[in-house]
């Protein structure tokens, strides 16, 4: 049971936990104490002053130690001069007065310092219209300056920190919030204050410059409009703004955010989505959303997308209709019977997997998930259940994370497992080579390519890790496939399993395995039923495949050629890829912004997202495409609204029972309150009143014990004596079809880059930053050279998604470019 | 008696009459080859104002937007560089409409415009056969180069046009 | 040559005065270790001690800028800073500032042309009842100079033009 306080704000009695702030105890009371520098998820810092309140505490006879009384209360003592409420923590009796004459004054006066240097921008900034600076000058201000303007400070306007973000020192007013963001929250102190006094201004010196994932978050938090985001300068102003609550699609985080569209005549009158922001849900992303995520969502809009349905004709892609298109699809499907194959990517929605997979069963055809994850069927027994918020671990609890770089691959998990660790969660981190997990780890375990799967095993049997893990409170391992293809992800699965089932970890919130997926419903794909298929091209060889969201011809040249070779291919995409150049139909997808829909996060957590757009040229949305070739064959599925799929699905998948649209748009009240009105203490974050989500529960929480699951003997690829293995690994900023098309981030995904240790690239006669040419595959490509000490001598560490094709360990020739 | 008295109100009355047809000049406005001037202060047709170099006021910020109760003006913004300068700061009206259908001529967007941008001028002839032709767009709307002054977009040296709204001289004007 | 080739022993000492875990603490003395050579922090000095303490190139930066004594730009070979506070100021330092400048040819600020003498206005020295006063830093380090006026100034840069030292 927390220690309860009573205290007064304003002449009314509130009662909160021991250790709460004043300002947040005014906030949960209703009563708004105005702040610039405090902000709820960060320490307070005291500097802006702007909170500043009359506070009065009970005076204590230091001889008996008790209350001294006046007319039967307690006397108050007030401070001698105004206190900020920010670092003041509650204490019994305790009287706030946050409006009195002196209150209001200090309060004014504050005002009255930060307007003397504050730039006349706002017509010209981003930030008016949701600009705490202006609502609180409202609210609290002065009205009237006693100050002389024509001494205004000057400073740069338009300084670039990187290219996603703008900096404005005149409007700065030195809060400290991005410094503190940046130290605290994302623990990478990219941004200083540097010189003082008057001179004071924020400085990034990393290379590249504002080097965060996270840099997006300080324009959420900076109480003016000193950073902005490159992406969004000029766009519009937020009034002018339509809100539409969806969800992020690039990892399995599953963050939710919320689109804000406009119809523009620089787009030719169409609606398109000007900018993202993070939606609040405490349980996901708290208030926070990635670089990736908050930048990366122009593919929906490339002029490159599909707009009708293709058929080949004499050789050549042609356009058809959609009747043509469909009645060819269906029939080619149908010739093929048990010989069709369904290859579906993760990026789809449960509906769109659902009717695929009723499709694929109807025909008897093997339904495919195009993956180099796997193990889901592990995470489906065993993953995470309800009541699962990573906030709150902490001291006592166990968090491993293997065979994964969770900064590049998840990186709100990767927040949110640091956060973890900063409240005392022991963090234990198994990898072949170094990431930027491992600062924040309590262990740290290497090993060699190739050991991944029997390290894991031999965990139990260490001393201080076999004790962390047995005796955790809440265990939770997150996996992936960091230098491994679709086997050794298995298998470091199966070994990661066996050390929740061991131990007792598993169906109770908070303990369980998570797959790292590489796309955002890859969860609902192992729960729908997809399986991958581990030797793929073997698989595809004279089959009738139809393909949506996946482009493994672009990926690895090996199922290029297993295309080619395949019966007839029929490909559902957004864009003109390179499997969809192989294609005899293809069949144009409308994004997830045009339609509404849902996806399983990593943690199997349902989410739902609202169209944010209108439908895109002649696209339809991927459900009703797949319906629309069933219904062809005589399969009863559904091509109505989304809804409608889902209770089909929620009606035959067992994890899905007893879900609707209706329960996953519930919300609850959440901490802290942000939303428009109170955007001054929170942040410009979105208020979630579309939907929390709702968790599947685990099988193994029904009662069901899992099985053990038998784990693959022998080790994985070792690099031999004389030849580099190349290893794929997972870059945040990758060629893939989602980033692309960002224009924006194209420093930030740079070219395709290879990294050895220095002793192979001094043994190669290679410098960092050279250019190289490797033979990977059986292909050539040039690449630029990185350097790591912490990677094992023999290992090439190749990125994925990168034009280079890599999917599996393999050996690696590196010579000079020519 | 009784014969006389009506006609003398009768000849009084025509006399009037007459007076008015023959003595007084008219006071009808032969529209529309006289026109009578407009009064100060009288609310036309919207002009957006440029500087005397010839650079445009409008610094593209919405506030107009965002006042009229009408909600007739439409506003999207785009970046002013050195080399292709609209206006003096960092942003500009690249799309600029007002849908005179929605209009209802109350200046409030005059009195909002933080650069005295846009103004409503003496125009008062407006006619369109259409909806569409009913929505001006900025072409239509910004006032001809001034004599001295330079058609935009302008190239113009670095590091001299850096402020968007310009500096208040009298705050009670 | 990096820092660590040039003074591993001394940068062993300062490190070994400081607990391991808050090895950010050894930050001051490396700067002025690193400033000592060139009479600023370069880039490389900056992510080399950033890396040696882990800690960012940006914490280091931000250090350099909080304090006079740091520098992250080149100047003059010799920096002369004046203090221009009130009480130096009512003994002739504003004058004794400007003047200095005229004769060297350079604004406050700057640095002479042969890239010998930079001249920097700076807050309180303490030695007001000395002033004008200025305070040397150079590559012997920093000396205090008190009671000068601008002949005796200027005797002083001949002389460190002369023999490329610093006289005291």
């Amino acid at each position: 049971m927390t220690e309860l306080v009573t205290l007064s704000i304003d002449g009314k009695q509130v009662t909160v936990p021991k250790g709460t702030l004043v300002v947040d105890a005014a906030k949960q009371a209703g009563i708004d104490i105005p702040v610039f520098c405090y902000h709820p998820k960060m320490e307070p810092a005291g500097m802006c002053r702007m909170c500043l309140v009359e506070l009065g505490r009970p005076m204590i006879d230091r001889a008996t130690g008790q209350p001294v009384l006046e007319n039967g209360q307690p006397k108050i003592q007030w401070a001698p001069k105004l206190e900020t409420a920010c670092t003041n923590v509650v204490s019994d009796g305790m009287v706030v007065l946050t409006r009195s004459e002196k209150a209001r004054a200090g309060q004014q006066e504050i005002l009255e310092f930060l307007l003397t240097s504050h730039p006349l921008d706002c017509p010209v900034c981003d930030k008016g219209g949701e600009c705490p600076l202006q609502n609180l000058t409202l609210d609290y201000g002065p009205g009237k300056s006693r100050f002389l303007y024509n001494e205004k400070h000057h400073a740069e306007k338009h300084v670039p920190l990187g290219e996603l973000i703008w900096l404005d020192r005149e409007r700065c007013i030195q809060c400290g919030r991005c410094v503190r963001f940046q130290r605290l929250v994302a623990g990478e102190p990219v941004l200083a204050f540097d010189e003082r006094g008057r001179d004071t201004e924020i400085i990034t010196n990393s290379e590249p410059a504002f080097d965060s994932i996270f840099s997006g978050n300080t324009t959420d938090i900076c109480p003016v409009g000193a950073l902005t985001t490159a992406d969004f300068r000029f766009g519009a102003r937020p009034w002018e703004l339509k809100s539409a609550a969806s969800l992020c699609a690039q990892c399995p985080v599953g963050c939710n955010i919320t689109f804000n569209t406009r119809r523009e005549a620089k787009s030719g009158g169409r609606v398109v989505i000007k900018r993202v922001m993070p939606r609040q849900n405490e349980e996901v992303n708290e208030i926070w959303i990635c670089d990736k995520g908050r930048f990366a969502y122009h593919f929906t809009e490339s002029e490159a997308r599909l707009r009708q349905p293709l058929i080949r004709r004499n050789g050549q892609l042609q356009p058809a209709s959609w009747e043509e298109a469909l009645d060819l699809a269906a029939a080619k499907l149908k010739a093929a019977g048990k010989d069709a194959l369904i290859l579906a990517g993760g990026r789809l929605s449960n509906e769109d997997l659902f009717n695929l997979k009723k499709l694929a069963d109807g025909l008897g055809a093997q339904s495919v998930l195009y993956t180099h994850v796997g193990g889901g069927d592990l995470v489906t027994q065993i993953g995470l259940a309800s009541g699962t918020n990573l906030a709150d671990l902490g001291k006592g609890d166990t968090i491993l994370v293997a065979a994964c770089d969770l900064y590049e691959e998840a990186p709100i998990w990767w927040l949110r497992v640091k956060q973890a660790a900063d409240r005392g969660a022991t963090l234990i981190v198994v990898n072949a080579r170094a990431t930027r997990l491992d600062k924040h780890a309590g262990y740290v375990v290497r090993y060699a390519p190739g050991d991944e799967t029997v390290t894991l095993q031999g965990l139990l049997k260490q001393d201080k890790i076999g004790a962390a893990i047995r005796e955790a409170g809440n265990l939770l391992v997150f996996y992936a496939a960091d230098g491994l293809d679709l086997n050794g992800s298995t298998s470091v699965a199966a070994a990661c399993a066996n050390l929740l089932i061991e131990t007792g970890h598993f169906g109770r919130p908070n303990n369980g395995l998570i797959g790292v997926w590489p796309h955002a419903n890859d969860q609902g794909a192992w729960e729908i039923g997809f399986r991958p298929e581990a030797d793929l091209a073997a698989a595809l060889k004279g089959k009738t495949v139809y393909i949506a969201a996946a482009d493994p011809a672009g990926d690895d040249p090996r199922l290029a050629k297993a295309l080619q070779d395949a019966g007839t291919v029929i490909v559902q995409e957004l864009f003109q890829t390179a499997t969809a150049s192989l294609a005899e139909v293809v069949l144009p997808a409308a994004a997830y912004t045009e339609r509404e829909g849902t996806f399983t996060s990593g943690e199997r957590r349902v989410q739902r997202y609202y169209p944010a757009v209108p439908r895109w040229a002649e696209t339809k949305a991927d459900y009703v495409i797949t319906a629309e070739i069933g219904q062809r064959l005589g399969l009863d599925l559904e091509a109505g609204a989304p809804a409608l799929v889902f209770n089909r699905l929620t009606a035959e998948i067992t994890a899905f029972a007893g879900l609707s649209y209706r329960k996953l748009a519930e919300v609850r009240p959440q901490w802290p309150i942000v939303g428009r009105a109170d955007l001054y203490y929170g942040g410009t974050t979105y208020e979630n009143k579309q939907g929390l989500g709702v968790h599947l529960a685990a099988a193994a929480s029904a009662g069901e014990s899992p099985h053990l699951p038998e784990v693959r003997k022998g080790s994985g690829p070792r690099p031999q004596e004389d030849a580099l293995l190349a290893v794929p690994v997972t870059k945040l900023y990758d060629l893939g079809v989602t980033v692309r098309s960002s224009v924006l981030l194209e420093a930030r995904i740079g070219l395709p880059a290879i990294t050895i240790h220095p002793l192979t690239a001094e043994k190669m006669g290679l410098k960092a930053g050279e250019k190289a040419m490797i033979g990977l595959g059986g292909h050539e490509n040039e690449v630029l050279v990185k350097l790591d000490e912490t990677i094992p001598a023999g290992v090439a560490l190749v990125p994925r998604s990168m034009g280079l094709p890599v999917s599996a360990p393999a050996p690696l020739s590196v010579g000079k470019a020519k | 008696m009784r014969v006389v008295e009506p006609v003398v109100e009768l000849a009084r009355g025509l006399a009037t009459t007459l007076r008015m047809i023959f003595g007084e000049k008219p006071v009808t406005v032969q529209y529309p080859e006289e026109k009578r001037p407009v009064r100060p202060r009288f609310r036309g047709r919207h002009v957006l104002k440029r500087y005397d170099n010839g650079l445009e006021k409008c610094i593209g910020c919405a506030l107009c937007a965002a006042a009229c109760p009408a909600d007739a003006i439409f506003v999207e913004a785009s970046e002013n560089t050195d080399e292709a300068r609209y206006s003096p700061g960092d942003r500009y009206a690249s799309t600029y409409e007002i849908n005179m259908l929605r209009c209802i001529f109350c200046g409030f967007c005059e009195d909002a415009c933080p650069t005295e941008a846009i103004v409503l001028g003496d125009n008062y002839e407006l006619s369109f056969t259409s909806r569409r032709e009913a929505i001006y767009p900025k072409e239509m709307l910004i006032e001809p180069v001034p004599p001295g002054g330079q058609p935009t977009p302008q190239k113009t040296p670095p590091g001299v046009f850096t402020r968007s709204v310009p500096e208040m001289k009298d705050s009670q004007d | 040559m990096s820092l660590a080739e040039k003074y591993p022993e001394e940068i062993k000492r300062i490190l070994a005065k400081y607990p391991p875990e808050h090895k950010r603490s050894a930050l001051m003395p490396l700067l002025y270790l690193a400033q000592r050579e060139k009479g600023y922090v370069d880039n490389h000095a900056m992510n080399e001690i950033a890396e040696m303490l882990e800690i960012t190139p940006t914490e280091v930066a931000a250090m350099i800028g909080f304090y006079t004594l740091y520098h992250g730009e080149p100047a003059g070979k010799l920096r002369i800073q004046v203090c221009v506070d009130l009480p130096c100021a009512l003994r002739g330092a504003d004058k004794f500032l400007a003047d200095l400048c005229a004769n060297l040819g350079i604004e406050p600020g700057g640095t002479t042309a042969d890239g010998l003498v930079t001249v920097e206005p700076v807050m309180c020295l303490a030695a007001c009842d000395k002033a004008p006063v200025f305070q040397t830093q150079g590559p012997d380090g920093i000396a205090y100079h008190e009671n000068m006026t601008v002949e005796k100034t200027m005797q002083l840069v001949e002389a460190l033009r002369e023999s490329g030292k610093e006289v005291k």
